[in-house]
């Protein structure tokens, strides 16, 4: 309890110090931030990876961003959109005076050439891309999105910082693989020596909107002089580097060393809840397409126990059937009922019977990349076991599960986590060619109603709808809510707990 | 020795061949995809193929070979996928910490191995004997990763010595970057100085009983100069060899160490190029670090013949 109790006062002092004294800062200081390993590239629309999304935001901005409460909020753009009473165009006015990085000013041209790239290359830009009739400049600050349909998820995908609809200059926009690394951003690129150092130096022409800070939106602030992100890929590495103070900001620590490190120089941040671990079915082939046998894995495991054997301590993780914990707008218990934390193994026998169930083995695809991940695996492995199930388990190492998960011949369910995204319809499984292949009629007009919806009440309560498809027909099975651990120097104020650290609005004080 | 030298040479030509096939099918053949990893997570099927196919992961398995082959007999290691730059220009950017760790670590092992070695032998069966015996045995078993841990704890965390990990930031002098060598080259340096210590012991222990050091003793020659200028120099050949042997194990044991203190090394890119699948830095890093092991033998084999001219091949 009194870890809870910690880590909520951290969070709070964090947050409390990012958005109220800020502004009162005098600038300069360097601080080097330790990350998980180095980004597969600098170019935030070639990958999905958060490592990638964490350390380019800096660089690059997007036209929208997610302000404090997960809104979408304005950042290259000068305004929300107008959007036509069909809700099939939306006029983006844009901010003036924006210049980048080298020293050229952003216009709508530039705007144009970046989103035609984000759909040509992005997988989410792509996946936009089939409900965009046309992207046009109407003048130098105005650029208007033609849709074929409604598509209410447009402005939360165009805000999202991994596969991001960053904007570059128009002469860039052909590069791929990128190779210049010019955005709007508070930062710039100053020398990238890899799994050594990305450096990066306050940019100094940068123009911050007006305001306060909001999340990852509002005013930016630029209070120091070079942000250096230091690829640590060896957790216990991390950690000793948490105790010892090397490093300003430290992400993704296991959370069994919350105690060492509160014993350390650096000080826990506890970010709660941070996401979910994802059980995902294979809807297409194999034991799993027949829904009674997704139906009597959904009864058989008992997420209590997954959590507790994965996170050791209930101050890391909740049991939460819903999709969204209470903190978010998504939030809802809708047909939860089949989510019962020690499971349910009778109801489990008696689905598997009624299923005819003939011993073929499950195979769970999973990775010791994420231990917690294994240890899920190795829990649910006893319950399904208990209710019948002969389980495989075929455990590779990270690389080989992104390869054979692509393949439906190979597995039934793989393990996956993911941080609570601001927009429901950025979870793998709402598109139908994600691993998992889940398209049913019911999910279809489930997630068509959701995503065509404009309005935001409105679109709460039609996710009500999409959960209750999801519990309905078992496409992935959710664990329950788990917490992330970094590490923060004391001295070290203006950040945010947050999904993808950012330390624009970050100061050094006193210690 | 000019014909040794000969055959030896078309030895490692062999050898060096075998490494390069093996190696690429050994990596072609590993489960996992590069695109898929560099794509992040949510990437679409569609994307991760269409990377494939961009990066020339989709032609025939033989193709890539002869045309990797082609590429290395013209010293074009190819391109790495994440880094987006030549084979040989990531194994330069990295080649200087595991060099000088490699030095540092070989000169501590050396350091320590030798002299405690020897005076092992002489003081045989002794209190002395029996501590380094033991101490040797305990530093062979112990794991670099969990000694590397170790003065971590207690040389950067509890005394802030050091920095725990990296090879210092923008603009770090050469001094600053050799002080983040002091911890991995002292763990790397005693756990090598373990298998050292013993063949030195086992080697000194064969020639202190020979007929010459008998004879030397007989002459009044003084403890001294029987003990190294005729014993420890006739024992050398085993001792470099193991020397020799360790200098080549250590440019690639330094993979663990590397990783552990977060060194931008040959060893550390060799663990990322395997965990991202980076094919083409993976064959050209063991290509490099087969090719070193290849030289340092064959250095070992020439010093041979300078220093025992009865050695013949």
């Amino acid at each position: 309890m009194k870890h809870y109790a910690l880590a909520f006062a951290t969070s709070i002092v964090a947050l409390m110090s990012a958005n109220g004294s800020a502004l009162a800062q005098t600038a300069g200081g360097v601080i080097d931030v330790a990350t998980i390993g180095e980004p597969p590239t600098l170019d935030p629309m070639a990958s999905t990876a958060d490592l990638v999304g964490i350390i380019t935001q800096h660089i690059y901005e997007t036209l929208y961003t997610f302000g404090a409460d997960w809104t979408v909020t304005p950042l290259l753009a000068a305004d929300m959109p107008t959007i036509s009473e069909d809700g099939l165009t939306y006029t983006i006015p844009l901010r003036t005076g924006v210049t980048f990085h080298d020293g050229s000013e952003m216009t709508s041209a530039d705007v144009v050439a970046s989103l035609d790239r984000w759909m040509r290359i992005a997988s989410r830009g792509k996946q936009t891309a089939e409900v965009i009739d046309g992207i046009a400049a109407t003048d130098e600050a105005t650029v208007t999105i033609t849709l074929k349909s409604p598509y209410a998820p447009l402005l939360s995908l165009l805000s999202l910082n991994n596969a991001a609809a960053i904007i570059i200059p128009e002469e860039n926009a052909d590069q791929d693989p990128l190779e210049s690394y010019v955005g709007t951003g508070p930062y710039r690129l100053e020398e990238r020596v890899p799994d050594q150092y990305i450096q990066l130096v306050r940019f100094e022409d940068y123009a911050s909107r007006d305001g306060e800070p909001n999340g990852y939106g509002g005013a930016r602030l630029q209070h120091l002089d070079e942000i250096r992100f230091v690829p640590v890929p060896d957790p216990n590495t991390r950690i000793e580097g948490a105790v010892a103070g090397q490093f300003a900001y430290v992400d993704q620590l296991p959370v069994e060393a919350y105690d060492r490190i509160a014993g350390g120089a650096t000080e826990p941040v506890v970010l709660a809840p941070f996401g979910w671990p994802v059980f995902v079915m294979n809807t297409q082939e194999g034991l799993n397409s027949d829904l009674r046998i997704r139906k009597a894995i959904q009864a058989a495991l008992a997420p209590e126990d997954m959590m507790l054997a994965a996170f050791g301590s209930e101050d890391f993780f909740s049991i939460d059937g819903a999709w969204y914990p209470d903190s978010y707008a998504w939030h809802t218990e809708v047909a939860t009922e089949p989510y019962k934390p020690m499971g349910d193994t009778e109801t489990a026998m008696a689905l598997l019977a009624e299923a005819g169930y003939d011993g073929s083995p499950l195979r769970i695809l999973t990775s010791r990349q994420y231990e917690y991940h294994y240890k899920m695996a190795q829990v649910a492995q006893a319950y399904l076991e208990a209710a019948g199930f002969k389980v495989q388990m075929d455990v590779v190492e990270w690389a080989t599960l992104t390869q054979n998960r692509a393949d439906p011949a190979l597995w039934d369910i793989y393990i996956t986590h993911s941080p609570f995204l601001p927009e429901p319809s950025l979870m793998g499984i709402m598109s139908d060619s994600s691993p998992g292949w889940w398209a049913t009629d019911a999910k279809h007009a489930a997630v068509e109603a959701f995503n065509a919806e404009s309005d935001p009440a409105k679109r709460v309560e039609l996710f009500a709808d999409v959960q209750k498809v999801i519990y309905e027909e078992v496409p992935a099975y959710k664990v329950g809510n788990f917490n992330a651990l970094a590490a923060q120097a004391p001295n070290l104020e203006g950040v945010a707990p947050a999904p993808w650290p950012y330390f624009w609005n970050a100061y050094l004080g006193d210690e | 020795m000019l014909r040794s030298a000969l055959n030896r040479l078309i030895g490692m030509a062999i050898v060096m061949f075998l490494v390069v096939t093996i190696v690429f099918v050994i990596v072609r053949v590993t489960p996992g995809d590069p695109a898929a990893v560099m794509l992040g997570p949510d990437a679409t099927a569609e994307d991760i193929a269409s990377l494939r196919e961009r990066l020339g992961l989709n032609a025939p398995i033989p193709v890539q070979f002869l045309t990797y082959f082609g590429g290395i007999l013209r010293g074009d290691f190819g391109q790495s996928i994440f880094l987006n730059i030549p084979v040989t220009h990531a194994l330069w950017l990295r080649a200087e910490p595991t060099f000088f760790l490699t030095v540092f670590a070989l000169a501590i092992a050396a350091a320590v191995a030798l002299p405690v070695g020897v005076l092992s032998a002489y003081w045989r069966g002794s209190a002395f004997d029996q501590a380094a015996t033991m101490l040797a045995m305990f530093a062979a078993s112990i794991p670099s990763f969990w000694l590397g841990l170790i003065f971590m704890q207690i040389f950067a965390v509890q005394l802030g010595w050091f920095d725990t990990s990296g090879y210092g930031g923008p603009g770090a002098s050469f001094a600053e970057r050799m002080h983040h060598l002091v911890l991995p080259a002292v763990t790397l340096g005693l756990i090598s100085s373990a298998l050292i210590t013993r063949f030195t012991r086992a080697a000194m222990l064969d020639v202190l009983n020979d007929d010459y050091v008998r004879t030397a003793r007989s002459k009044g020659m003084s403890e001294w100069r029987v003990v190294v200028r005729h014993a420890f120099k006739n024992a050398l050949i085993p001792i470099l060899t193991v020397i020799g042997l360790t200098a080549a194990l250590l440019i690639s044991g330094a993979i663990v160490t590397e990783t552990v203190f977060g060194l931008p090394g040959v060893g550390s890119l060799i663990v990322s190029a395997v965990l991202r699948r980076d094919y083409p830095v993976i064959q050209g890093a063991l290509l490099v670090v087969a090719g070193l092991y290849v030289l340092v033998n064959f250095v070992i084999d020439m010093l041979y013949l300078l220093v025992d001219p009865r050695v013949r091949y």
